[in-house]
C-alpha cells in the first residue's frame, strides 16, 4: 500500500528513476531486437522451410511416378510374352496363362477379343463367366499398335465379382492374319497402394488424375464423391509439370511418360511452416519473459547499488542549497562513481563554507574599513586647525587667500562624502589631493611645492575615494625634511590594463621595515587614515594583485604606488 | 534493512523460478495431449454386410486423419436391440470418449444410449435414429426423401397400371417406416398406382424371400414390387429369381452388394436406391470428434446423399464409385 502510494505519488510528479529508465530501455531493446531478429528469422525460415517442403513434395511424387512407371513397364513385358504365347498351340497357351494368373495375383484376367469387339477367349482365377457381357468395360476399341492403359474402372466380366481393375491392351497379328485385342485386366489396388502409401507433411497426399484434371484415383475418392471433400482439379489441368504454391497449399505435379495420367501431390504450407514459427514464437515470449524478469531484477539491483545513494546524494545537495552554512555532510556508499561523486561533492561543501566564511569576513572589514575612512575624513583636528588658519587669515586681513582656503575646505569635503559612493572617477580624487595640498600648503607656509603629472587618458576611470590624500598625508607630515624645502610629485598614468597612481616625495625616506610596517600596521595619524587602510580597501574592492607597493631610500624619498584595474564609471554600475 | 533485502532477493528468485517452469510447461503441455488418443466406438446394427462395411470404410478414413482410436461393433442378427444395448454398456464400461450408433429399435436402445451420455460420453447417431433427446447429432439418409426416390423410379415406369406390393423390415425401425411413408405420399394421387400388398418381415435374406414368394402368389396382378433395405431387396431378387417373374415384374430395391448389383444386371432387379454409408461412418466419426474437442456442432442433423442406379446408368464412371466399394 505504501509502496504504491509512493508509486502514485512518484508518477504524479513525474519523477522517473534511474533503474526505471534502466528497465525500460533494456526491455525497449530486446524486444526491438527480438522482433527485429523473429522477422528475420521468420522470413528466411519460411523460405528456407517452403523450399524444403517444396523438395519433400517432389521427392515424394517422382517416387510415386517411378513406382508407377516401373509397374506400367513391368505390365507391359508380360504384355509381349502374353502375345507371344497367343501365338502358340492352345494347351500351350492355356497353361502359360493359367501358371501366369495363378502367380501374379495382380492380374484380374486376361481377355482377347475379335477386332469388332468380340470376346473370343478369357483365361481368369477361377471366376464364373457371366452369359450375358453386355457392356464389356474391359474393352476400349483401339486404333494404332501402342500399348494403352485404361482409367480405373470396375470389371463386370464376372458373376459377383466386381473388382477395380486397370485395363492394359494391345493390337496383334494373330498367325491367320487377323487382328486379335489382347487385354490385361490388372487389379488397381496395387497401384492405389503406392498412392495411398505416400505422404508428404502430416496431411498431405498424392493422387492420380488425367490431362483433363479429372481424378482417376484419390486416396480418398471416396470422401470425394460423396461431396464431403473436393479438390482443386482446374488447378491440376492448368498446371504444368512441377511445384505450384497455390494460397498455402503446394501442388506438384508430374506426368507420367507412358501414360496419360499426371501424379498430383498436394501438401500444406500452414503444417509445415505456420506450426514451426509459432513454436518459434513462443520460445522468443518466453526469452522475452525471462529478459524482463532479469532487467527488472538488474534494475533492483541497480537501484540498490546506484539509484538509491545518487538519490541520497541528490537530496544532500538540495538540503545543502536550503542551508548551505549549517549543512553536514555524511559520506554516501555506493558504487564507484557514487563515492567519487561524493567525495567531491564533500569537497566542495567544505570548500564552499570556507569561501563564505572568507566573504562574510571581507564584508565585515570592507564596512569596518570605509567606516573608518569616513569617519577620519571628518577629522576634527584637521578641521579645526584648518578653521583656525582660516579665522587667522581673516583677521589678518588676507580675504582672498581665506576665501580660497574655504572654498578648498568644501570641495574637500564634498568629494569625500560623494554621495556616499566609495569608487569615484580619477578626477574627483585628483582634485580632492589638490584640495588637501592647497589647505596644507596655506597651513606649512609653503615648505613644500607639489606637482600633478597627470595622463589625461586615466581621468574617466574609478577609483577608490581618499587614496591619494593619506598618500600626501603620509608624505607631508613623515616624509618630508622641512629643514629643505620639500617636493611632492602626484603622477597618474596607464599601465598596461591598469592605472598607477603615484605619490612620490624627496623626504627622509624609510627603512624596508618601516615600508612593510606601514602596510601591515594600522597607524592612526590624529584619527586621520592610515596607510593599511587604502591598501585594504583596494585590495578587497578589486582584488590581492592589486594596492600599493612603496619604494624608499633613506635621504633620497619615497614613492607609493597604487596599482588598479581600468574601470570605466558605466562598467561599474553595471 | 538487511535482512527485508535478503527477503526481497529470496523472493524474486523464487518467482523467476516459477515463470521459467510455467514457461517450459507451456512449450510441452500441447505435446503431452498428443499422446493420449481419443476412443471411439462405433456400434452398427451388423457387422457383415457390405452396407455397415462400407460405413467402417468410411468411419476408419475419419480415424485415421484425426487421429482417434476406433472400434467396431455390430449384433450378428439385425433385429438383437438387447445385444445392441449390452454392447452399449459394455462401452461404457471401458470409458470410451465417444459411440457412434445405429438404433436397431427406435424405443428399445434409448435407454442405453441415455445411460452413456448421462456418464458423459458423446453420442452421434447415424443411419437409424434412437427416441432420445441426448443425442449430441445425427447422421443419416433422409430415408422420407429416399421413399420418394423410390415412388419416382415406379412411376418413371411405362406400365399403365402400377400394382405395388411393398416388402418392408421391421415395423420398428424407423427408417423403414419414414422410406414407406415416402413413398406413399409420392404415389398417393396417381392414379395408375395402386397398392395391392404390404407386408413387413424379418430383416433375413430368407424371411423375405418366403413371404415375397407368398405375396406374389396370392396377388399375381403385381407387376412393381418395391423393398426398403439390403435384405429384403436379396430376398425379394431371389423369390423373382424362383418364380421366373423378372421380366413380368419390376423391383425397386435398396442399398447395393455384389449380389443385387448381379441381379440388376441379369434383370430380378431393375432399380436400385443407394445410400452413401461411407460419408455415414465419415462423417459420423468427424462429428464424434469435433464434439470430443468441444467444437460447437452447427447442424444437429444432417443428411447424406441417396443415388438411384438403373440397369442403364450403373456403369457411369461415377456410378461404378458408388456401386462398387473400392478394396
Amino acid at each position: 500500500m505504501i509502496i504504491k502510494d509512493n508509486l502514485l505519488k512518484r508518477i504524479r510528479e513525474r519523477r522517473i528513476s534511474l533503474s526505471m529508465v534502466m528497465t525500460g530501455l533494456v526491455v525497449c531493446i530486446v524486444l526491438a531486437a527480438c522482433i527485429i531478429a523473429v522477422t528475420i528469422f521468420a522470413y528466411y525460415y519460411v523460405n528456407s522451410t517452403e523450399q524444403n517442403a517444396i523438395t519433400n513434395s517432389d521427392q515424394a511424387v517422382s517416387q510415386v511416378e517411378n513406382m508407377i512407371t516401373n509397374y506400367t513397364e513391368d505390365i507391359s513385358g508380360m504384355m509381349e510374352m502374353v502375345q507371344q504365347s497367343v501365338k502358340k498351340t492352345e494347351e500351350e497357351r492355356n497353361d502359360f496363362f493359367e501358371n501366369l494368373i495363378s502367380i501374379r495375383q495382380d492380374v484380374e484376367a486376361i481377355t482377347v477379343h475379335s477386332e469388332e469387339g468380340k470376346l473370343l477367349a478369357c483365361w481368369s482365377d477361377g471366376h464364373e463367366l457371366k452369359e450375358k457381357t453386355g457392356d464389356n468395360l474391359s474393352y476400349t476399341k483401339l486404333e494404332d499398335d501402342n500399348l494403352f492403359i485404361s482409367a480405373p474402372h470396375v470389371q463386370n466380366l464376372f458373376k459377383e465379382y466386381y473388382p477395380w481393375v486397370v485395363t492394359f491392351s494391345q493390337r496383334m497379328k494373330a498367325e491367320d492374319g487377323k487382328i486379335l485385342q489382347i487385354s490385361m485386366d490388372i487389379r488397381f489396388s496395387n497401384i492405389a497402394s503406392y498412392v495411398d502409401n505416400v505422404g508428404i507433411g502430416a496431411h498431405g497426399y498424392c493422387f492420380i488424375a488425367d490431362k483433363e484434371g479429372n481424378i482417376v484415383y484419390h486416396p480418398q475418392q471416396q470422401l470425394i464423391h460423396s461431396g464431403l471433400k473436393s479438390e482443386q482439379e482446374d488447378k491440376v489441368r492448368d498446371y504444368r509439370d512441377g511445384s505450384h504454391t497455390f494460397s498455402g497449399v503446394i501442388y506438384t505435379i508430374r506426368t507420367l511418360h507412358n501414360c496419360e495420367w499426371r501424379i498430383v501431390g498436394v501438401s500444406y504450407l500452414d503444417e509445415l511452416v505456420t506450426v514451426k514459427v509459432m513454436d518459434m514464437v513462443r520460445v522468443i515470449l518466453s526469452a522475452v519473459v525471462l529478459v524482463i524478469l532479469t532487467t527488472t531484477l538488474a534494475g533492483a539491483v541497480l537501484a540498490r547499488n546506484f539509484s538509491k545513494p545518487a538519490k541520497q546524494l541528490a537530496a544532500a545537495m538540495r538540503r545543502f542549497v536550503r542551508e548551505a552554512e549549517s549543512f553536514e555532510f555524511y559520506p554516501v556508499k555506493g558504487t564507484e562513481e557514487i563515492v567519487a561523486l561524493s567525495d567531491s561533492f564533500g569537497h566542495m561543501v567544505l570548500q564552499i563554507q570556507e569561501l563564505m566564511e572568507k566573504v562574510r569576513q571581507e564584508e565585515i572589514t570592507l564596512r569596518k574599513t570605509e567606516l573608518n575612512a569616513l569617519q577620519a575624513q571628518i577629522n576634527p583636528h584637521f578641521l579645526y586647525n584648518t578653521l583656525d588658519s582660516i579665522a587667522w587669515m581673516c583677521e589678518v586681513g588676507r580675504t582672498e587667500e581665506a576665501i580660497e582656503m574655504v572654498n578648498a575646505l568644501a570641495r574637500l569635503f564634498r568629494i569625500s562624502i560623494s554621495k556616499g559612493h566609495e569608487l569615484i572617477t580619477v578626477e574627483k580624487e585628483l582634485e580632492h589631493a589638490e584640495c588637501y595640498l592647497k589647505i596644507q600648503k596655506f597651513r606649512y607656509k609653503s615648505q613644500f611645492r607639489y606637482e600633478f603629472k597627470v595622463s589625461e587618458s586615466c581621468l574617466g576611470y574609478l577609483c577608490n575615494k581618499i587614496t591619494l590624500q593619506p598618500l600626501i598625508e603620509n608624505a607631508i607630515v613623515h616624509g618630508l625634511d622641512m629643514s629643505d624645502e620639500g617636493k611632492i610629485l602626484i603622477e597618474v598614468f596607464e599601465e598596461d590594463e591598469n592605472i598607477v597612481m603615484s605619490v612620490c616625495d624627496n623626504g627622509i625616506g624609510m627603512t624596508e621595515d618601516q615600508c612593510e610596517e606601514i602596510l601591515q600596521k594600522d597607524i592612526h595619524h590624529k584619527g586621520g587614515i592610515g596607510i593599511k587602510n587604502v591598501n585594504d580597501r583596494v585590495k578587497i574592492y578589486f582584488g590581492e594583485q592589486y594596492g600599493l607597493t612603496i619604494s624608499s631610500e633613506l635621504d633620497e624619498g619615497t614613492k607609493v604606488e597604487i596599482r588598479m584595474p581600468k574601470i570605466l564609471e558605466e562598467c561599474y554600475e553595471r | 534493512m538487511k535482512g527485508s533485502r535478503r527477503i526481497k532477493i529470496i523472493g524474486l528468485f523464487m518467482i523467476i523460478c516459477l515463470m521459467i517452469q510455467l514457461v517450459s510447461a507451456c512449450g510441452t503441455s500441447g505435446e503431452s495431449n498428443k499422446h493420449k488418443k481419443m476412443y471411439v466406438e462405433v456400434i452398427t446394427k451388423s457387422t457383415t454386410s457390405a452396407y455397415w462395411k462400407t460405413t467402417f470404410a468410411g468411419a476408419n478414413a475419419a480415424g485415421t486423419e484425426y487421429n482417434l482410436e476406433l472400434s467396431f461393433d455390430g449384433p450378428s442378427n439385425e433385429e438383437d436391440y438387447e445385444r445392441q444395448n449390452q454392447m452399449i454398456r459394455d462401452a461404457i464400461d471401458r470409458g470410451v470418449d465417444a459411440i457412434v450408433f445405429s438404433a436397431i429399435d427406435y424405443n428399445a436402445n434409448a435407454e442405453a444410449i441415455n445411460a452413456a451420455v448421462e456418464k458423459g460420453i458423446k453420442v452421434v447417431v447415424i443411419d437409424s435414429d434412437v427416441n432420445s433427446d441426448l443425442v449430441s447429432c445425427r447422421i443419416s439418409t433422409d430415408n422420407y426423401k429416399a421413399g420418394q426416390m423410390v415412388g419416382e423410379a415406379v412411376l418413371s415406369g411405362t406400365e399403365p397400371s402400377l400394382q405395388v406390393g411393398i416388402v418392408n423390415f421391421d415395423k420398428n425401425s424407423e427408417n423403414g417406416q419414414k422410406r414407406e411413408k415416402g413413398f406413399r405420399d409420392y404415389v398417393a394421387n396417381n392414379e395408375r398406382v395402386n397398392i395391392v400388398s404390404s407386408i413387413n418381415v424379418n430383416s433375413t435374406i430368407e424371411e423375405a424371400k418366403a413371404a415375397t414368394i407368398q405375396m406374389l402368389k396370392e396377388n399375381p396382378q403385381i407387376n412393381i414390387v418395391v423393398t426398403l433395405n439390403e435384405w429384403t431387396s436379396l430376398g425379394v431378387g431371389y423369390a423373382v429369381q424362383e418364380l421366373k417373374l423378372k421380366d413380368k415384374t419390376r423391383v425397386v430395391a435398396f442399398d447395393s452388394n455384389v449380389v443385387s448389383v448381379g441381379m440388376l444386371e441379369t434383370g430380378e432387379v431393375d432399380a436400385l436406391i443407394v445410400q452413401n454409408p461411407y460419408a455415414m461412418g465419415y462423417l459420423g466419426v468427424e462429428y464424434a470428434w469435433m464434439l470430443l474437442k468441444g467444437e460447437k456442432v452447427k447442424e444437429t442433423h444432417i443428411d447424406t446423399t441417396t443415388t438411384l442406379i438403373t440397369r442403364e446408368n450403373m456403369y457411369n464412371p461415377e456410378n461404378q464409385k458408388v456401386l462398387f466399394p473400392f478394396d
